[in-house]
């Protein structure tokens, strides 16, 4: 399972990843040492330091990192095919339904961020445009559901309520879906550096 | 673009002159057997060898490949003229002690205008749909009039042994131009179906399938319909001329399984009913794919599940789309409540793997059309009623004990890769930096197509032995309980779904990565998504070597198999019966 250790990159989470699947031959790794050398040498977001998790992470298992507004959370997130009578769960069109497990250890009362009571999970498109409400969520091992886009963020925000509908307050931990393992989030570094 | 589809696409260039190296066939002016297609690489696009879904990228290193195999159509050397042109299926009622011939034979089938030679039953497409009675024992006289041996696999019967259809297990193949017979018993009502177990990329690809449904003695085994249909949905995989030829020897499109581009419903594109409206119809779903998984549904309609392989759910429910995994059967009904036309869709999210990019795949089926005319009887509040079965629960319940002890055994799902080419080696380290737990498309047909069953393996492996495919040695008494946990690998060289089939036994699923199972039903194929770990609890009752494999055509045909043996107990009958 994926833990989350304090913020990383999005460009630590591309070389972890695929180097491992590059081992097959040397003639292989020739070949790409080249191009990801020169693609991981691109600027990215940094967002302090992280450590290198232990295992890597299946199809379910989102790393979850910490902002700023929330430095000692560690969290933890897998999702889960929600209930369904043929054990793959998906929409009338197709797309993946997931229940999602969190574990938190860390967060500080919600008070101590401003006006909120609350911490709230949502997935979220990765354009940021479209915020589902997941549930509430606290230090400790909550489901939350069910997921319903292809790819998406996943997103715990301090709130005013926990049965806030829409996302108002700070972001505090943030994962992206492993179906968005190939999308690139250059232009969100005030969001996960939890500014707003 | 992503970065990752950047180091993709960028490979592809940096590849390209080496890709021949791989061991490959080089594709020649003359192309493959039997397909036109032209040699200009510098025209990827238009020479394409197979077909590819629009806007998916041909990479370099792979131009000018073609797999290393024997091409295979049926009916080679036959003028076609001389073939009987496939009729639709028949359904043949038969009472226990009836006597069916069932002939394998060439046949000339019109799809999208064009005539191919493929294989069919009794001249049929689906072949005969066999009905009968709960416990019935029929004989089926199978005659092989292919120009490749055959057996018949009755696919979810708990039938005896020696009638099993497994190649080098229960039978020898059935060469061109001989006979076998079967004594095929039913003991469990639903639906089943019949296929070969030779080369079955090739026959039942070609249209060697057929369907049997069994009917229980209680009237009222399901809620009450106005209509029965049994659909068998299938692909074919066509290029603008011809059917792309098949590997004699060893399978094409090892990696994935071969998925078509025109989609069948009981061998038609587009499958047509016209019933009345509010109408309940029940369908007999059966995915007799190579190796697509279906979401289905009719266009907002209710559907309500009813059974599952071998048994009726627990507890009927309603659902929006049916996913229907290769090899399986459901039983649902389907209410039209009002006149109009419902399309029978597939609607699935594939994916761009070099982009990572998803992208909606919806391809209509077949159209239910409902006129204005009331259905009569009115079953409306019948089909709003969720039963709860209390047989099948009650059945269950003697095995609910076994449902929290440790697994007796464990086996993984993973892959070898051999002399694939060099391409395609690089490209799949990249490419599946993420996969999705099912694929629905095939969303890397070249390299599928180049990868053949002799140059990697799909492996079940045995955790505790490490034992693979048919070297694992699994010894059971009959009327154990055995609980089985299957890990798929999700770091394998090409992670994939496998629908894994065991054959005469009766499971359960009972649990997924640790989450318990709902609702029940009895099964004989359950689909492992990658990386997922399914505990099923298997009813091991009826005696024989019983072969456990993958479902995946092209899987099996890479290996992907095991014997499954129940040792006979002195005096004890099975299978055992209940739900």
């Amino acid at each position: 399972m994926g833990g989350t250790r304090r913020a990383a990159g999005t460009r630590r989470d591309v070389r972890r990843r695929v180097p491992a699947r590059l081992a097959l031959t040397a003639a292989t790794l020739a070949f790409l040492a080249l191009p990801v050398g020169l693609l991981l040498a691109l600027p990215t977001a940094g967002y302090g330091q992280q450590a290198r998790p232990a295992k890597r992470e299946g199809p379910y298992d989102i790393m979850m990192f910490n902002t700023p507004r929330a430095g000692d959370a560690v969290a933890e997130a897998r999702l889960f095919y929600a209930s369904s009578p043929f054990g793959v769960a998906v929409t009338v069109d197709g797309i993946d339904r997931y229940d999602v497990r969190l574990s938190i250890q860390g967060l500080p009362s919600p008070s101590a961020l401003g006006p909120y009571k609350a911490y709230v999970a949502w997935e979220v498109t990765p354009d940021l445009t479209t915020w589902h409400r997941l549930g509430p969520v606290d230090n400790d091992t909550t489901v939350v559901g069910t997921t319903n886009m292809n790819k998406f963020l996943l997103v715990v925000t301090a709130e005013a309520s926990a049965a806030a509908g829409t996302h108002q307050g700070p972001t505090v931990l943030h994962g992206t879906s492993p179906s968005g393992w190939l999308e690139n989030f250059l232009t969100h570094d005030a969001f996960f550096r939890g500014v707003y | 673009m992503s970065r990752i589809g950047a180091v993709t696409l960028l490979l592809a260039v940096l590849a390209a002159p080496v890709a021949a190296q791989g061991g490959m066939k080089t594709r020649t002016d003359t192309g493959m057997a039997g397909m036109k297609m032209g040699a200009d690489t510098g025209k990827a696009a238009m020479s394409m060898p197979i077909p590819m879904p629009k806007g998916m990228p041909m990479f370099g290193a792979l131009q000018g490949l073609e797999p290393p195999i024997v091409p295979f159509l049926p009916g080679e050397g036959v003028d076609p003229s001389t073939l009987p042109m496939a009729r639709r299926s028949q359904i043949v009622r038969m009472a226990s002690g009836d006597t069916l011939d069932l002939t394998a034979m060439l046949l000339r089938r019109n799809i999208e205008g064009r005539t191919y030679v493929m294989y069919g039953y009794n001249g049929q497409t689906p072949g005969p749909l066999i009905r009968v009675p709960q416990d019935a024992t029929i004989i089926v006289r199978f005659h092989n009039h292919i120009d490749l041996p055959s057996t018949v696999h009755w696919h979810g019967l708990r039938l005896d042994n020696h009638f099993d259809g497994v190649p080098g297990v229960t039978q020898e193949p059935v060469p061109q131009g001989d006979d076998f017979t079967y004594k095929v018993h039913f003991p469990d009502a639903g639906v089943y179906w019949y296929h070969p177990h030779v080369s079955t990329y090739i026959e039942q690809a070609m249209g060697l399938f057929g369907n049997m449904i069994v009917d229980s003695p209680d009237p009222d085994y399901y809620s009450p319909a106005n209509d029965e249909q049994a659909l068998m949905f299938d692909d074919l995989l066509v290029n603008a001329d011809t059917l792309i030829p098949f590997g004699k020897n060893t399978p094409d499109f090892a990696l994935m399984g071969r998925l078509g581009n025109v989609l069948l419903t009981n061998g038609e594109e587009r499958y047509q009913i016209e019933v009345h409206s509010g109408a309940v119809v029940r369908f007999y779903l059966t995915n007799s794919s190579s190796s697509r998984t279906y979401n289905l549904s009719f266009s907002g309609a209710p559907i309500k599940l009813l059974a599952g392989d071998l048994s009726r759910f627990e507890h009927e429910q309603m659902v929006s789309s049916v996913v229907l995994g290769v090899a399986q059967r459901y039983v649902v009904e389907v209410r039209f409540p009002k006149p109009g036309r419902y399309a029978l869709v597939n609607a699935v999210q594939a994916m761009y793997h070099s982009q990572g990019e998803f992208f909606p795949e919806v391809d209509t089926l077949g159209i239910v059309t409902v006129d204005s005319t009331p259905a009569s009887p009115d079953y409306a509040a019948q089909f709003d009623t969720l039963r709860t079965n209390t047989a099948v629960v009650r059945d269950i319940d003697h095995y609910r004990k076994y449902f929290d002890r440790p697994p007796d055994k464990k086996f993984t799902l993973t892959i070898r890769p051999g002399d694939l080419p060099l391409g395609t080696i690089q490209f799949m380290n990249v490419d599946t930096a993420y996969f999705q737990p099912v694929e629905w498309m095939d969303g890397m047909p070249m390299m599928n197509w180049l990868s053949t069953g002799k140059q990697l393996k799909w492996i079940i492996r045995d955790d505790a032995t490490g034992k693979e495919d048919m070297d694992i040695d699994w010894h059971v008494k009959q009327g154990s309980v055995v609980k089985l946990r299957i890990y798929n690998d999700p770091f394998s060289f090409h992670p994939m779904q496998h629908p894994i089939h065991l054959h005469g036994q009766r499971m359960l699923v009972i649990d997924r990565d640790g989450v318990p199972t709902e609702n029940h039903s009895w099964e004989d194929t359950v689909i492992i998504p990658v990386g997922s770990a399914v505990d099923l609890l298997i009813d091991a009752s009826n005696p024989g070597d019983w072969l456990m494999h993958c479902h995946i055509a092209e899987h099996i045909a890479s290996g992907m198999e095991t014997v499954f043996h129940v040792d006979a107990v002195p005096g004890m009958t099975g299978p055992s019966t209940g739900g």
